[in-house]
C-alpha cells in the first residue's frame, strides 16, 4: 500500500503550514500576555 | 568519530562566530531575566505565574530536541513516511499531560517537584525508588544531549567533539545558573521561534525547488519502501516511540516543574497548544529527507541527512540555518533538564535527605551549586563517550533509560487519579518494571525495554492494588508550604500514623504553619 503523491503533498503542506503559523500564534499570545501584564 | 574539517558543511570560522554570538545572547538574556531572583522559589519556579505564551513556548522548545531536528529526517530516510509520522506522535505525550498538569496544580498548589508528589502520595520508600528512576533518566538524557551537541557541531562544522560539547554545556550551565527557570523559559521562547522558522523555511524551499512530483517519482524508483504504509518495522517504531515519549513526559520533573510554575489556569491550555503546535514539526523536519533521491544526494551517515539536504538546496545559507536551529534545539532542552534536575536534587536529595532544616537562602545557594556540579558530571560522562560500556552512542544512552521511564508511567497516572492505589505496589512496579525492562534490553534488544518495563509495571501495580487497596485523602497533597518549608521533607508513609523519619518540625507542629505537623489520623483530613 503506497502513499500517493497527492496524500504526501496534502500532509506535508498542512504540517508545514501549521508550523509556519506557530510562531505567529506564539508572538500574538506573547503580545496579549504582555499587554495584560500576564507574561510572568 | 571526529570528522575532517573538509567534510563539514559549514566553515569552522562561521560556526565559531555563531556559537559565540548566540552563546553570549543566551547568557545575557538569562542574566537579565533572572536579575530579580531572590529566593529558591524565584529561581526554581519563576514565580509560579508563567503566562500562556511563555508556557506554551517552553513546553514546545523543551520537547524539540536535537533528536527532533536531526533524527526526524534520519527516521524518514530509514523508515519512510511512518518514520516522520511516528516521531510526530511524540506530541501525544504533551497533549495527554495537559489534563494532568491541571490536576497537579489543583492538588498541589504549592508543590515543587515530581518527588514532592510521590513522597506525599506514596511515602518514603516509593519516593526513594522514584528518585533513583528519575535521576537515572535525567542524567541519561543530559549526557545524551551533551553528546549530541558535540557530535552535531563536529559533523556540521568540523569542530572537535569535546570542544563543541564543552562550549554548548558551558553556555547552558551559565544562563541556567544566572537566571534559573525564568532564564530557561525566556530563552526557550526565542529558541522556539528560531527552530520553527528554520525548519519551516527549509521545508518550503524543498517543496519549491524539488516539488512533490519529483520527490514521489524518485522515491518510487529508488526507495519504494519509504512510501509503503504497511512497513512493519516502521509501525513497530511508531508504538515504541509513543510509549517512550509518554513515559518521559509523565514522570520527569522537567514537565512537573513547569506544571507548578505555570499560572493556575494556564497549564492545561499551554500543554495542549504546545502538543498541537509540536505535532507537525517532525513531519516538516523529516520530509526533507525524502528529497534525497530526487536531489541525487549521497548520504554517508543517516543522521546527517537533514543538514545535507539543506546545504544542497541553500548552500552556505542552508548550513547556517541548520546550525542555528540545532544549537537552539540543543540549548532549549539542555537548560530545561539542568534546571529541573537541579531542583529535584536540591529539594528531594539535599533537603529531603541531608538538610531538612535548610533555609531558603541555603536552598537558593544549593540549587546554584548543584547546577554547576550537574554540568561537570555531564561533561565528564560525555567526555568518555565510547569508552564506557553504556555511554556508546546517543541511541544507546536514550534507549537504556527506556525501561526506567516506562516503568514510572503507571505509578504516576494511578497516583494522580486512582485513590485506592497501593503505595508499595507503586514502588515495586517501578523496581520490577525497570529490572525486567533492563533484562530485556540486554537479553532481547533495545526496542523492547520500554514495552516490557511498562507492561510489568502495570501488572505489578494492578496486582498489589487488587490484593490490598489503600485509601488516600487527596488533601494530603496540598501540604507543601508555598515557601518550600513544609517541615516534613523526608516524608512519611501516607498510611502511617507517624513520620517515618520525624524531623524537629514534624514532631512539634509549627503554630505558624499548622499543616506541617503529623496528623492524628495519619494524614486523612
Amino acid at each position: 500500500m503506497t502513499l500517493s503523491v497527492e496524500a504526501l503533498a496534502v500532509v506535508v503542506v498542512i504540517a508545514t503550514g501549521v508550523a509556519t503559523v506557530a510562531p505567529i500564534v506564539l508572538l500574538t499570545l506573547f503580545i496579549r500576555d504582555w499587554k495584560r501584564g500576564r507574561l510572568w | 568519530m571526529t570528522l575532517a574539517e573538509d567534510a563539514a558543511i559549514l566553515p569552522a570560522g562561521i560556526a565559531w562566530g555563531l556559537l559565540l554570538g548566540f552563546g553570549v545572547l543566551w547568557v545575557l538574556l538569562g542574566w537579565y531575566l533572572g536579575r530579580n531572583n531572590r529566593t529558591a522559589v524565584d529561581h526554581m519556579l519563576a514565580g509560579r505565574n508563567v503566562g500562556l505564551a511563555l508556557a506554551t513556548a517552553t513546553a514546545m522548545a523543551t520537547w524539540v530536541t536535537a533528536n527532533t531536528t536531526m533524527t526526524a529526517p534520519q527516521l524518514a530516510l530509514q523508515l519512510g513516511v511512518w518514520g516522520m509520522f511516528g516521531y510526530s506522535l511524540g506530541a501525544l505525550g504533551l497533549i495527554l499531560f495537559a489534563p494532568m498538569a491541571r490536576r497537579i496544580r489543583e492538588l498541589m498548589p504549592n508543590g515543587f517537584t515530581s518527588g514532592d508528589f510521590i513522597r506525599l502520595r506514596f511515602g518514603t520508600f516509593t519516593w526513594r525508588v522514584f528518585l533513583v528512576v528519575s535521576l537515572i533518566y535525567a542524567f541519561g538524557w543530559l549526557v545524551s544531549l551533551a553528546m549530541a551537541g558535540g557530535v552535531l557541531i563536529n559533523a556540521l562544522a568540523g569542530i572537535d567533539y569535546r570542544v563543541g560539547m564543552t562550549v554548548i554545556l558551558t553556555v547552558c550551565v551559565l544562563y541556567t545558573l544566572l537566571g534559573g527557570l525564568r532564564a530557561v523559559i525566556g530563552t526557550d521562547f526565542v529558541q522556539t521561534i528560531i527552530i520553527i522558522l528554520g525548519v519551516s523555511f527549509i521545508a518550503w524551499l524543498t517543496i519549491d525547488r524539488v516539488g512533490f512530483e519529483a520527490i514521489h517519482f524518485n522515491l518510487l524508483e529508488e526507495r519504494p519502501e519509504l512510501l509503503n504504509l504497511l512497513f512493519p518495522a516502521a509501525i513497530m517504531f511508531l508504538f515504541n516511540n509513543l510509549l517512550f515519549g509518554v513515559g518521559e513526559i509523565f514522570h520527569s520533573n522537567v514537565w512537573w516543574s513547569r506544571a507548578f510554575a505555570f499560572g493556575r489556569q494556564v497549564g492545561f491550555r499551554a500543554y495542549l497548544l504546545a502538543g498541537l503546535l509540536w505535532l507537525p514539526i517532525p513531519i516538516v523536519a523529516g520530509f526533507v529527507a525524502l528529497a534525497t533521491p530526487a536531489l541525487g544526494i549521497n548520504v554517508p551517515v543517516a543522521d546527517m541527512v537533514g543538514p545535507l539536504v539543506a546545504a544542497e538546496i541553500l548552500g552556505l545559507t542552508g548550513a547556517i540555518v541548520v546550525f542555528i536551529v540545532v544549537f537552539a534545539a540543543l540549548a532549549s532542552s539542555l537548560d530545561s533538564l539542568l534546571a529541573a534536575t537541579s531542583d529535584l536534587v536540591t529539594r528531594d536529595l539535599y533537603r529531603g535527605h541531608f538538610r531538612p532544616q535548610a533555609s531558603q537562602q541555603q536552598l537558593y545557594r544549593a540549587t546554584k551549586i548543584i547546577v554547576v556540579l550537574l554540568g561537570l558530571l555531564t561533561w565528564l560522562a560525555a567526555s568518555y563517550r565510547g569508552e564506557l560500556p553504556i555511554i556508546g552512542s546517543l541511541a544507546a544512552v536514550l534507549y537504556f533509560t527506556g525501561a526506567f521511564v516506562a516503568s514510572a508511567i503507571w505509578p504516576v497516572v494511578a497516583g494522580l487519579y486512582w485513590r485506592r492505589t497501593n503505595p508499595a505496589g507503586a514502588a515495586w512496579s517501578m523496581i520490577l518494571g525497570s529490572g525486567l525492562g533492563l533484562f530485556s534490553y540486554f537479553a532481547i534488544g533495545f526496542y523492547v525495554a520500554a514495552l516490557v518495563g511498562a507492561a510489568v509495571s502495570l501488572a505489578v501495580l494492578l496486582l498489589f492494588t487488587w490484593a490490598a487497596p489503600r485509601d488516600f485523602d487527596w488533601g494530603r497533597l496540598a501540604e507543601v508550604d508555598p515557601d518550600g518549608d513544609d517541615g516534613n521533607a523526608r516524608g512519611r508513609d501516607p498510611m502511617d500514623t507517624a513520620p517515618v523519619y520525624p524531623t524537629a518540625a514534624s514532631r512539634t507542629p509549627d503554630p505558624h504553619n499548622p499543616g506541617c505537623g503529623p496528623l492524628p489520623n495519619g494524614g486523612a483530613r
